[in-house]
């Protein structure tokens, strides 16, 4: 794995708080991201970390 | 054998149990107060009328940022000054004798808030905990706060009292770093509330028994805000402490510097009360010049926590390349991020800082007039004290807890899934909270969507701001019990390893760094005097000489009776009377 | 005492962030007059509102061409007007106290906010420019129904503003033959005279009369219909100035003694509460 379980829950917890608050920046300039789009982008966000993150450990445990 | 607190000092470990205990308990009252308010405000869940609400309200914000904080505080300075004084008080009856006192006063005061739930007792307080006169609450909640105050007051003394005997026995030595944390604050605490104290014990109180018959508003909420702008600091300080005295410990490494820790809490002692009016930029009746004092005065008490910010950072750093971390931002990795102490303290630093910024927009003042009383005020207590502080003393209790029992943690994975979990819900509640905020939704109202009026939201809805609070609300209020279950858990768990090293390794610059001139307490407080002076002086007696010592003739307005009655008026009238 | 470097260029960034905070401020009050409420305003009592002046009605008033000045009360847990209007493009004052508890007056999501203290009085001066409509909220708790505590602002387009009041007194009912007498009383509580045109309509009938209104004056106007050219029975009227109206119904009866319960057949000064009074605060159709 490229980050430990807690590296990766706390990775997450910041993206999540990253898109909450970007969401809030971009609408200042006038850039609207919808309650859905922010949840879809969040989901795709951190389902590639996940998957970056566990897939690489499979690769070094091969 | 293990070493840790308990075994050496088990008197001292079973006072500041107890404290934790006190402070826990209020954690959890207050937090369930915060659940109904999040759920109520924004519609999702009225399970009481909505002038209950404000009783609700009053616990909890007297619950949490008096009780919980507080008794949180004398427990973590009373494991700091055993610890690097390495001795217990003089006198324990003396120690537990202001516990006794401060758990009265918070039983008194409990008692006449919570009393406001049920009309079979005539007594209540929903005052909100800043009780703006001409509001008046019961007289006990007065006293309760005033027995309180004493309370601390003793405590302090009591430290005091520790460290002039340890300065008998070890003549000539410099304050050891915990205990000047201690002494400073505890200054601060006294120049402060004496505020408070003088505002209910010379005005409130005397008229809420009828002694008086009236009161000067502006009077008292002049001396209530002198003490309530120190009082945040005085929440901030035991989680400084902490994070100049654990963090870097826990990080790997050991303090930058000494002196610099030194330098931030004298600075406090200067500046945290010359500012107070900054609460006050749209009072009425106070000159615009005292006003732009304090708005200078606040913005150089940005400096000790810049400052902070700096050591804290640069001692992580250095930390973790002890623990082998490498390069500029590389060694954020080599952090011990699963040890829920470290990560919580560490994540509550974060929302700190950011919610620095948000305080420096309250601070100007020409912006304050935007956002005074909405809810982007609640935005900035709840990242502030609400998770600065407060994330840091749960953190800060999964170190301590083992310390002071001297059972191991239980479940060390869940306390870190709960340190996370306050994060992400402070940030969502906070975010929606800032952003009604700038619509104008205002803060401390039941029900803030209004008949006359829509809001006009700039990005998505009222609805979902609500939601986000909502949602926000619930996750705090699940970490919170996730905090508390883990601590009960650890307080009836038999096993006693492992438990983290207690000793604390020196800073990279000791105190022999820095001029002695800092242990001075005397001229710290002399110049905090003639600050004080300075700020304060003209302010009051231009307020009096406008609105008397006891004010103008207004009746009184009490809020423990006024339910009731209009509750019947309302009732007669609509079925016709 | 030791200082590492880069704590010394951190402590010196943090200086000059913090003059720079100050300086920003500074320049927004000093240059760009950005003010705050102050204590220019001397106090007042609380249970003396009533017979103030300015406080004793409160209402919004000019006092010159483009100004305007409002006084307003707040209390639990309503505010007094409770619909405050003025024109675009005028520069208003706002002076508001408390009668009891400290309330706040904040005009939502701008930052017209100020907080009002028993015995003082809060002085805020804003431009507006723009017509639009507010809403005013008391954002202090003042009690428990302190969520109820809400009024609204309405920025009307100048030419649609106007402080005129008009209130009619109108006979009941006569008998016929009589004459029946419409009294029309037209305020002008702007600056500027005030030219327009009183109209009553009764039946098919139609009178007008052009007044000329001087500031801070009232007009009256009587208008008298014989009441056989109208017949026996009820009629309706209206009585108009600009976009102000009142109305109501006039009896006209074969003999007034017939009707029951009611003796105030006779004109006069005595018989006001047979009369139809009405008086309306000026309010403008958007
Ligand atoms: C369980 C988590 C919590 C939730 C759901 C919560 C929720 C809320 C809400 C919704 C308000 C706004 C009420 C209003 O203005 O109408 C509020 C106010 C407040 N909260 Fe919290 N809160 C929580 C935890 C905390 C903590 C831990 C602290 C401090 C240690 C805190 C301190 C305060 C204070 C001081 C106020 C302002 C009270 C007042 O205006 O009188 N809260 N809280
Ligand atoms: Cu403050
Ligand atoms: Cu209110």
């Amino acid at each position: 794995m490229r980050l430990s379980w807690p590296q990766l829950l706390i990775v997450i917890a910041l993206l999540i708080v990253i898109l909450v608050e970007l969401r809030t920046v971009l609408a200042f300039f006038e850039i609207h991201l919808s309650v859905t789009a922010t949840a879809v982008l969040a989901v795709v966000v951190i389902g590639a970390l996940v998957l970056w993150t566990v897939l690489s450990s499979a690769d070094r445990s091969e | 054998m293990s070493n840790t607190f308990v075994d050496a000092y088990p008197k001292q470990a079973r006072i500041i149990r107890q404290a934790f205990l006190t402070s826990f308990i209020a954690l959890a009252i207050g937090a369930f107060f915060g659940l109904i308010q999040a759920l109520h405000r924004t519609n999702i869940l009225r399970a009481i009328e909505s002038p209950t609400y404000y009783t609700v309200l009053t616990g909890h914000g007297v619950f949490l940022v008096i009780t919980f904080t507080i008794f949180f505080l004398v427990g973590v300075y009373q494991w700091a000054v055993t610890e690097s004084l390495e001795r217990g008080p003089v006198d324990m009856r003396f120690t537990w004798g202001w516990y006794g006192l401060m758990l009265t006063g918070t039983m008194l005061a409990a008692f006449a808030i919570l009393a406001g739930f049920t009309d079979a007792i005539d007594v209540s307080a929903d005052v909100l905990f800043t009780f703006y006169a001409p509001l008046q609450g019961h007289p006990i909640f007065y006293i309760g706060l005033v027995v309180f105050v004493v309370g601390t007051w003793l405590a302090g003394a009591d430290w005091f009292r520790t460290w002039l005997a340890w300065k008998g026995e070890n003549p000539g030595k410099r304050i050891p770093l915990p205990t000047f944390m201690v002494l400073t604050t505890m200054i601060m605490w006294y120049i402060s509330s004496i505020g408070v104290a003088v505002a209910i014990l010379a005005f409130i109180l005397p008229w809420s028994i009828g002694i008086v018959e009236s009161i000067n508003p502006t009077l008292t909420r002049t001396l209530f805000w002198y003490f309530g702008h120190p009082v945040v600091y005085f929440w901030l300080l035991p989680a400084y402490l902490m994070w100049y005295i654990l963090l870097p410990k826990l990080s790997g490494g050991r303090l930058f510097s000494d002196p610099l820790a030194r330098v931030v809490f004298i600075l406090f002692i200067l500046l945290s009360t010359p500012v107070g009016i900054h609460h006050q930029y749209l009072d009425p009746g106070i000159a615009e010049g005292f006003k732009y004092i304090a708005m200078t005065n606040t913005m150089f008490l940005l400096l000790p926590s810049l400052l902070t910010a700096f050591t804290v950072v640069a001692s992580m750093e250095h930390g973790a390349r002890q623990r082998g971390g490498k390069g500029y931002f590389g060694w954020l990795k080599a952090l011990p991020w699963r040890e829920p102490a470290f990560t919580g303290m560490a994540l509550a630093g974060m929302v700190f800082a950011f919610g620095g910024f948000t305080g420096i927009v309250n601070a100007g003042m020409n912006i304050n007039y935007l956002v005074h009383n909405s809810l982007w005020v609640p935005g900035h207590i709840h990242t502030q004290v609400g998770t600065a502080v407060a994330l840091t003393f749960m953190a800060g209790s999964y170190w301590l807890i083992p310390q002071l029992t001297g059972n191991r943690l239980v479940g060390r994975g869940i306390a870190l899934f709960q340190v996370v979990l306050w994060f992400v819900g402070i940030v969502i509640m906070t975010n929606a909270m800032y952003r009604g905020g700038l619509i104008g939704m205002p803060r401390r109202t039941a029900e803030p969507e209004y008949e006359g009026f829509n809001y006009e939201v700039a990005a998505g809805s009222v609805g979902e701001l609500n939601a986000q609070v909502a949602l926000g609300g619930t996750l705090l209020f699940v970490s919170t019990m996730i905090f508390l279950a883990l601590m009960i858990l650890t307080l009836f768990n038999g096993e006693s390893e492992p438990i983290d090293n207690r000793t604390i390794p020196a800073p990279l610059s000791g105190p022999e760094d820095s001029p002695p001139v800092l242990d001075n307490l005397k001229l710290w407080v002399a110049i905090a005097a003639v600050l004080v002076v300075l700020a304060y002086v003209i302010p009051l007696a231009s307020i009096v000489s406008r609105g008397g010592l006891f004010g103008p003739d207004i009746g009184p307005f009490p809020v423990f009776v006024e339910p009731v009655s209009l509750l019947i008026e309302t009732v007669l009238v609509s079925i016709g009377w | 005492m030791k200082i590492h470097t880069y704590e010394k260029l951190w402590l010196v960034a943090s200086l000059v962030l913090i003059v720079g905070f100050i300086a920003t401020i500074t320049y927004g009050s000093v240059a760009l007059g950005i003010t705050m409420v102050g204590d220019e305003e001397p106090t007042i009592e609380p249970d003396e509102i009533s017979d103030d002046e300015r406080f004793g009605e409160p209402r919004v008033e000019q006092v010159g061409e483009n100004e305007y000045e409002a006084y307003v009360i707040a209390q639990t847990f309503i505010f007094q007007p409770e619909t405050i209007e003025v024109p675009a493009d005028s520069e208003v004052t706002f002076y508001v106290t408390s009668r009891d508890v400290i309330h706040s007056f904040s005009v939502v999501g701008t930052n017209t906010n100020t907080m009002v203290i028993p015995g003082e009085i809060s002085t805020l001066t804003v431009e507006f420019d723009e017509p639009d409509e507010y809403g005013i909220v008391c954002n202090e708790y003042c009690g428990d129904f302190h969520h109820t505590m809400e009024g609204q602002l309405h920025v009307v387009p100048e030419d649609e503003f106007d402080m005129t009041e008009l209130a009619v007194e109108a006979d009941d009912e006569v008998e016929i033959d009589d004459d029946a007498t419409f009294e029309v009383a037209v305020e002008n509580r702007q600056l500027e005279a005030l030219e327009t045109t009183v109209a009553l309509e009764i039946g098919d009938e139609t009178l007008e009369e052009d007044v000329t209104v001087d500031s801070q004056m009232t007009e009256e106007t009587t208008f008298t219909v014989d009441s056989a050219d109208l017949g026996e029975g009820d009629h309706d009227w209206t009585v108009t100035v600009d976009d102000y109206e009142e109305s109501g119904t006039l009896t006209v009866a074969e003999d007034l003694e017939d009707e029951d319960g009611n003796e105030d057949g006779d004109e006069g000064d005595g018989g006001d509460d047979g009369d139809n009074e009405t008086d309306e605060e000026g309010d403008t159709d958007e």
